[in-house]
């Protein structure tokens, strides 16, 4: 049930994968930053990062993690104002149910959120709180992104 | 009328669809098919529900053709078998193939440099009526395709049927 390109044809002689190409489309990352670029206020992009949070708590609750969630890992088909969001990139992807595995999941989209998009602390507040409401596991996962990031300032 | 799509991955490789109604000799198409006196993959309409099934099935057996690492022993007989989302090669046959009681037939054929299809060959032999490939849609048994290939509603709330079934086709060795 997440939205991710379609496999087409996978090739085990040149190890290649084909994909659908969404047409049209722009990462969630340069979204943000044109929105920021032409003064909008980032209050328009809370939506956003509330279908973000929904996404991810729907994948993680499948026991999917991603492992390498960056705004530029999320597309968003056109037309943009739909949200409809694209997972790709799922390279370094795996299965677990463990909440550690989870809470660094979104602790990697965390630090990748902040660094690429100054003053988005809002927005990134809002993705967990929808995340927490959508995912039906998430008490477990919000408390050890809690413990990962006090690791990570050590 | 017939449809005739170029494999991109196999530069001069074609692939034609050929849609017929009101087929009269089902069981007769069937046992030629079997024997092997029939150029092409003779396919149950109702299982399909885009041309691009078809393209993505013909080029994964094109490809199997050419590394010589074929599951089925003709190329048309590889292209029935892709479309299946599970490995068993006569249950594959049983449910894509064409059975002596069908009146409709979707046949399949893929020409290269080397080989050149002849259409009037096969039209020939079939006792029917040879319709546009855009009516395809109208003999699709969505509901036998969504049991067959386990497509689940979640999954229909986010993609189409056409991509949930080509990503099971594709992926279905690795798995």
């Amino acid at each position: 049930g997440i939205s991710a390109p379609a496999v087409y044809f996978v090739d085990y002689v040149t190890n290649s994968i084909y994909l659908e190409d969404i047409v049209g489309s722009i990462t969630v990352q340069d979204h943000i930053n044109s929105v920021q670029q032409s003064g909008d206020d980032t209050s328009s992009l809370l939506p956003l990062a509330e279908k973000m949070g929904e996404v991810l708590a729907r994948m993680h609750d499948e026991d999917l993690i991603h492992g390498d969630l960056t705004t530029s890992n999320i597309l968003l088909r056109p037309p943009t104002e739909k949200l409809d969001l694209v997972l790709i990139d799922f390279g370094l992807s795996f299965i677990s149910g463990l909440p550690e595995d989870k809470g660094v999941d979104l602790y990697v989209l965390e630090k990748a959120f902040l660094s690429a998009h100054p003053d988005t602390e809002t927005m990134f507040k809002a993705l967990l709180k929808t995340y927490a409401a959508t995912s039906k596991k998430s008490g477990p996962v919000i408390k050890r992104l809690d413990e990962v990031r006090l690791r990570g300032r050590k | 009328m017939e449809l005739t799509h170029p494999l991109e991955l196999f530069p001069g490789c074609s692939v034609t669809l050929l849609l017929f109604r009101r087929v009269r000799n089902a069981a007769a198409l069937r046992k030629k098919a079997m024997e092997g006196s029939i150029e092409g993959a003779l396919i149950n309409p109702a299982m399909i529900v885009d041309p691009f099934q078809i393209l993505v099935a013909a080029n994964k057996a094109v490809h199997l053709e050419k590394i010589g690492k074929m599951k089925t022993r003709t190329l048309y007989a590889e292209i029935i078998f892709s479309l299946s989302p599970n490995n068993n090669i006569s249950d594959a046959f049983k449910k894509f193939g064409i059975s002596d009681s069908d009146t409709a037939v979707l046949i399949v054929l893929v020409a290269d440099r080397e080989k050149k299809i002849n259409l009037e060959d096969i039209t020939s032999q079939v006792e029917g009526q040879q319709v546009s490939v855009d009516e395809l849609p109208q003999l699709t048994d969505i509901a036998k395709v969504k049991k067959l290939y386990k497509v689940t509603p979640q999954e229909e709330k986010i993609g189409t049927l056409l991509d949930s079934i080509v990503c099971r086709m594709s992926t279905k060795d690795v798995l």
